[in-house]
């Protein structure tokens, strides 16, 4: 896969991706490809192999047969914190915040993997430490800043005090501390009103704005969603790829069309 | 500034009252005026704010005060050997309690081993100076790291267990201990481990009463001031570590690993450091003790201890530091004013403990938001 002049490098594949849970197939070969700064949509009924997907790229699910690679680099039996650190930053569908810690403290850990000072530093020579923090309370100050400047101002309010959406919020700037290559995002949609869900695809967009780079794959059942954000879309049946291309394509798809409304004609 | 040592001077003069607080009538009015000041505390919020901002706007001073505060204390218990020796044992588990919160309340690694590790500690003292004849002291900086090594006893089940199945492991693990100590040879049996010999530093044996200052102070008094120095280096690395990187990652595997391994966290070096670390503070302790008192045997580090330590974080605060010393200095102390009870007064423990969990489960000091300052 030599990279064309004009096009952009490929950033992430999976080829014949497998992943079994005993005798159940829950992804079945599947090849994906997302190219560097691209925003790609998944979608797919319910128990489709979706978030199946997101969980063997992010290392938490071995894959049973296939391959992952990022830039080149297998991950593939890599454990999760190590694939975290190449560069594969994820949110979740169900919010995994700590929810009694600081807006703060919820961001810096997405910078833990980037620290350079160590134990001694903590204990001995505070100076480095406290200097070190600083930079990244600003860091944390300024990802949270892109989405809402309130945040800001409660950095040092629990996350358990915050609405919904600023939580999703505060678990994307988690992500973007990670400084990643590839981002995957889990349905951030989920439990949002109509209106919130307006102020995510802003947001979405604030990051696409923030980080032209980033390659960024959304999981989302709001069709409205997918739509607005993602330039190609992927959609899943049963653990396996049905269709790809844009959305326009995708959702003329018959295949696409059968899994979320059922045959045509099924019924006589 | 001023409000910040009218406050420890209160609270000094309480706890020295408290502790010495002999006939009925004197006791009542202490315990009256210990319930008057948790009630002004209690429900004056108003008054806890400033006392709060008073702290937080003049630190040096407070600790200051503390330390001045708590080296003053053995002065005012010179008449009493025996309440000197609880303040120690308050000091003790400080340091213990430190240990088990940098791993039950930071890093959510339910160890009820907690006497166990002690015991390493202790036990280990007690053969490196009966039976290869090292110096005491040389023994006690060596305890705290066989609690540390013999931890990596339990390296498997810490990383492969959690929650309710960790504690059950743990708790094995305590009578794996006693079995062992009653019933090996070498550690003594039932008898355990007498005449260990006391400490002597610069050629002052810890025997001997001090005289300070021309103030005749009891022997244990010298343990007390070692054990402040303990309990305080103790305190303050414990400070450091929990808001610190280390602090930060232990909070988030203990709330969630799924999210902390996929923000790069290392779920295993993570709960490793903790466990040994914790382990090589609640072996310090445990050391201590064994050189303080000079004999160990298996009794004096059973499951109860364990539990006692448990109550300690409990009371204080999970994952607060503050809140283990608050804890340890309440809980230590207070059974030893119910000594009239008997054995009944380890009840208070279980009612304490169940009391706290109902109605204030975030401990007497909860802990608060980091600020890296």
């Amino acid at each position: 896969m030599t990279p064309t002049p004009g096009e952009p490098p490929v950033r992430l594949v999976t080829q014949g991706l497998t992943v079994r849970f005993g005798g159940l197939e829950a992804l079945g070969g599947v090849d994906v490809t997302v190219a560097a700064g691209e925003t790609v949509g998944v979608i797919g009924p319910n128990g489709s192999g979706k978030t199946t997907l997101f969980n063997a790229i992010s290392g938490l699910y071995q894959p049973a047969a296939g391959e992952i690679r990022l830039e080149g680099r297998p991950l593939a039996g890599l454990e999760p914190h190590l694939i975290a650190r190449l560069g594969v930053a994820r949110t979740f569908q169900a919010s995994r915040l700590c929810l009694g810690l600081s807006v703060f403290d919820n961001v810096l850990i997405g910078m833990h993997a980037r620290r350079r000072t160590g134990l001694v530093d903590a204990v001995l020579r505070r100076h480095r430490l406290r200097g070190e923090v600083r930079a990244c309370l600003a860091e944390a100050a300024r990802l949270l800043a892109l989405f809402s400047s309130g945040l800001v101002d409660r950095g040092f309010d629990r996350v358990a005090q915050l609405p919904q959406i600023d939580r999703r919020r505060v678990e994307i700037c988690r992500a973007l501390a990670l400084q990643p290559r590839l981002l995957l995002l889990d349905e951030p949609s989920a439990g949002m009103n109509p209106e919130e869900t307006a102020e995510l695809m802003k947001d979405l967009q604030v990051v696409r704005e923030a980080a032209p780079d980033l390659s960024l794959v959304i999981i989302e059942h709001d069709m409205f969603v997918i739509e607005g954000v993602s330039q190609r879309v992927v959609a899943f049946n049963y653990g396996r790829k049905i269709a790809e291309g844009t959305f326009r394509e995708v959702s003329a798809h018959p295949g696409v069309r059968e899994a979320y409304l059922g045959k045509e004609g099924g019924r006589g | 500034m001023s409000p910040v040592l009218l406050a420890e001077a209160v609270l000094f003069t309480l706890v020295v009252a408290a502790l010495l607080a002999e006939r009925p009538a004197s006791l009542a009015a202490t315990g009256l005026a210990g319930a008057a000041t948790a009630a002004a505390l209690g429900f004056l919020p108003g008054l806890r704010a400033a006392l709060t901002r008073a702290f937080a706007a003049h630190r040096v001073p407070a600790l200051i005060g503390g330390a001045v505060g708590a080296l003053l204390l053995p002065f005012f218990l010179r008449g009493s050997p025996y309440w000197t020796f609880v303040a120690t044992m308050a000091l003790m588990y400080v340091t213990i309690g430190q240990g088990l919160n940098l791993q039950i309340g930071t890093a959510g690694v339910v160890n009820l081993a907690g006497a166990a590790f002690a015991g390493l500690g202790g036990y280990t003292v007690g053969l490196l100076t009966t039976a290869a004849g090292w110096p005491s002291w040389l023994a006690l900086l060596v305890g705290p790291w066989a609690a540390l090594a013999l931890g990596a006893l339990l390296f498997v089940p810490i990383l492969k267990t959690r929650g309710h199945y960790l504690a059950l492991v743990t708790i094995a693990f305590v009578f794996i201990f006693n079995t062992l100590m009653n019933n090996l040879e070498f550690t003594g049996g039932p008898q355990g481990i007498k005449n260990i010999p006391t400490l002597r530093i610069l050629g002052h044996a810890f025997t001997t009463p001090p005289a300070i200052f021309g103030v005749r102070l009891p022997a244990h008094a010298n343990f007390y001031f070692l054990a402040l120095l303990m309990a305080g280096l103790a305190t303050w690395i414990a400070r450091r570590l929990h808001d610190s990187w280390l602090g930060l990652a232990l909070n988030t595997l203990r709330d969630d690993e799924i999210a902390a391994r996929c923000c790069g966290i290392s779920v295993t070096r993570g709960k490793l450091v903790a466990f040994s670390v914790g382990n090589f503070l609640i072996g310090l302790g445990g050391s201590f003790y064994a050189v303080m008192v000079g004999f160990v045997s298996p009794p004096d580090f059973d499951f109860g201890y364990s539990l006692v330590m448990l109550s300690v974080i409990i009371i204080g605060g999970v994952d607060s530091v503050a809140g283990v010393v608050l804890g340890a200095c309440l809980l230590v102390p207070l059974p030893e004013r119910f000594r009239f009870l008997h054995e009944y007064r380890l009840l208070l423990y279980g009612v304490v403990i169940v009391l706290t969990l109902l109605y204030r489960p975030q401990g007497l000091w909860p802990v608060a938001v980091r600020r890296y300052r």
